[in-house]
C-alpha cells in the first residue's frame, strides 16, 4: 500500500488517519462527549456533597440561602441562557459557511459570558464584606447557625469550579475568533466551533441547577 | 450526515425562548410557598425539563448519534449511582458527623 496521506481528494482538514472529514468530526464529536461525561461527575462529587449536607442540615440551607439575591442569580441564569442560544447561532453560522456571522455570535457570546462574571464579582465582593468567607475564615454574624460557614464553603466551591469554567470558555472563544479571522472554518470544517459549543452548553446546563439549588430555597 | 443537523434561527430562539419562560416559572413558582418537599421537587422538575430541552436541542443529541446519547445517559446513572450509596451511608448514621 502506498502511504495513506498521499490519498488524493482529501480535503486538507482531515488528518491521514480518517477516511473523510464526516468521520473525523464525529469522532472528534465523540471525544467531547466522554470529556462532558468526566464532567459532569466531576460536578456530580460538589452536587453530592451539596445533598449530604443539606440532608443534615435542612434548616441551615434555608437560613443561608436568604443571603444569595434571587434577581441577580436569575439574570445571571438569562445571561447564559442567552449565551447558549448564540453559540449555538455560532454554529448554525459556521455550518452555512456565514464566517461573518460566526464571529459576530462570538463576539455576543464572549460579552455575555463576561457580564455574567462582572455579576459574580459583584455578588462575591459584596459577600466578602460582609465577612462571608469559605470554611475557618467565615466571620460573618447575620445567620444563627452555627453550620453557616458550611453552606457557603459549598456555594463557593459550587459557583467557583462554574465560574472558572466561564473563564475557560471565554479563553476557547477568544481563540476561535482568532481562528476564524484567519478563515480557519467554514461550513465544510467548523469541529473546534462544534466542540466548544457543546462544553458552553454543558456550562449552561451546570448553572441550571446551581440557579434553583442555592438561590430558590426557601 | 446526523452530526451536520442545522437548525432553523427560528427553532433556535424557540429554544431559547423556551429556556427564559421556563426560568421565569422556576423563579415565579416560589412566590406561592409551595409546602416542602413539592417546593424542591418542582425545581429541580423545571430544572431536568430546562437540561433536557438544552441537551437535546442545543447540544444536538436529538439528532445526533445515539452512541453519544448512551454516553451522556451513562454518565447520569453514574451521577445518581454516587449520590445513592453516599446517601446509604450519611442518611443512617447514628451521629451525623461530630466535627464538621
Amino acid at each position: 500500500m502506498s502511504d495513506p496521506s498521499a490519498v488524493k481528494g482529501k480535503p486538507k482538514h482531515v488528518k491521514h488517519y480518517f477516511v473523510d472529514s464526516d468521520q473525523q468530526f464525529e469522532a472528534s464529536k465523540m471525544g467531547m462527549w466522554v470529556f462532558l461525561v468526566t464532567e459532569i461527575l466531576f460536578f456530580g462529587g460538589l452536587f453530592a456533597a451539596y445533598i449530604v449536607y443539606r440532608s443534615w442540615y435542612p434548616d441551615l440551607y434555608l437560613q443561608a440561602s436568604t443571603e444569595l439575591d434571587t434577581f441577580w442569580g436569575a439574570v445571571n441564569t438569562a445571561v447564559l441562557i442567552g449565551s447558549s442560544l448564540t453559540v449555538a447561532m455560532s454554529i448554525r453560522s459556521a455550518q452555512l459557511n456565514q464566517i461573518k456571522g460566526l464571529i459576530t455570535n462570538l463576539y455576543i457570546t464572549i460579552s455575555l459570558a463576561c457580564v455574567f462574571m462582572v455579576i459574580k464579582f459583584f455578588e462575591y465582593t459584596h459577600k466578602f464584606d460582609k465577612g462571608i468567607f469559605p470554611g475557618e475564615y467565615y466571620t460573618y454574624e447575620g445567620i444563627a447557625h452555627e453550620k453557616a460557614n458550611i453552606f457557603f464553603s459549598i456555594y463557593y466551591m459550587m459557583t467557583g469550579l462554574h465560574g472558572i469554567h466561564v473563564i475557560i470558555g471565554i479563553g476557547l472563544m477568544l481563540f476561535l475568533v482568532v481562528k476564524a479571522k484567519k478563515g480557519a472554518f467554514s461550513a465544510e470544517y467548523y469541529t473546534p466551533v462544534e466542540i466548544t459549543g457543546l462544553y458552553w452548553h454543558l456550562v449552561d446546563v451546570i448553572w441550571i441547577f446551581l440557579f434553583p439549588l442555592l438561590y430558590l430555597i426557601d | 450526515m446526523s452530526g451536520h443537523h442545522i437548525s432553523s434561527a427560528k427553532f433556535l430562539w424557540a429554544v431559547g425562548s423556551s429556556l427564559f419562560v421556563l426560568t421565569f416559572l422556576t423563579v415565579a413558582v416560589t412566590w406561592f410557598h409551595i409546602p416542602g418537599p413539592w417546593n424542591i421537587i418542582v425545581a429541580i422538575g423545571i430544572a431536568v425539563a430546562k437540561a433536557m430541552i438544552v441537551v437535546a436541542f442545543f447540544m444536538n443529541l436529538w439528532w445526533d448519534s445515539k452512541f453519544n446519547s448512551m454516553l451522556f445517559v451513562m454518565s447520569i446513572i453514574f451521577f445518581l449511582l454516587l449520590i445513592g450509596i453516599t446517601l446509604l451511608d450519611t442518611l443512617y448514621r447514628v451521629d451525623p458527623v461530630p466535627s464538621f
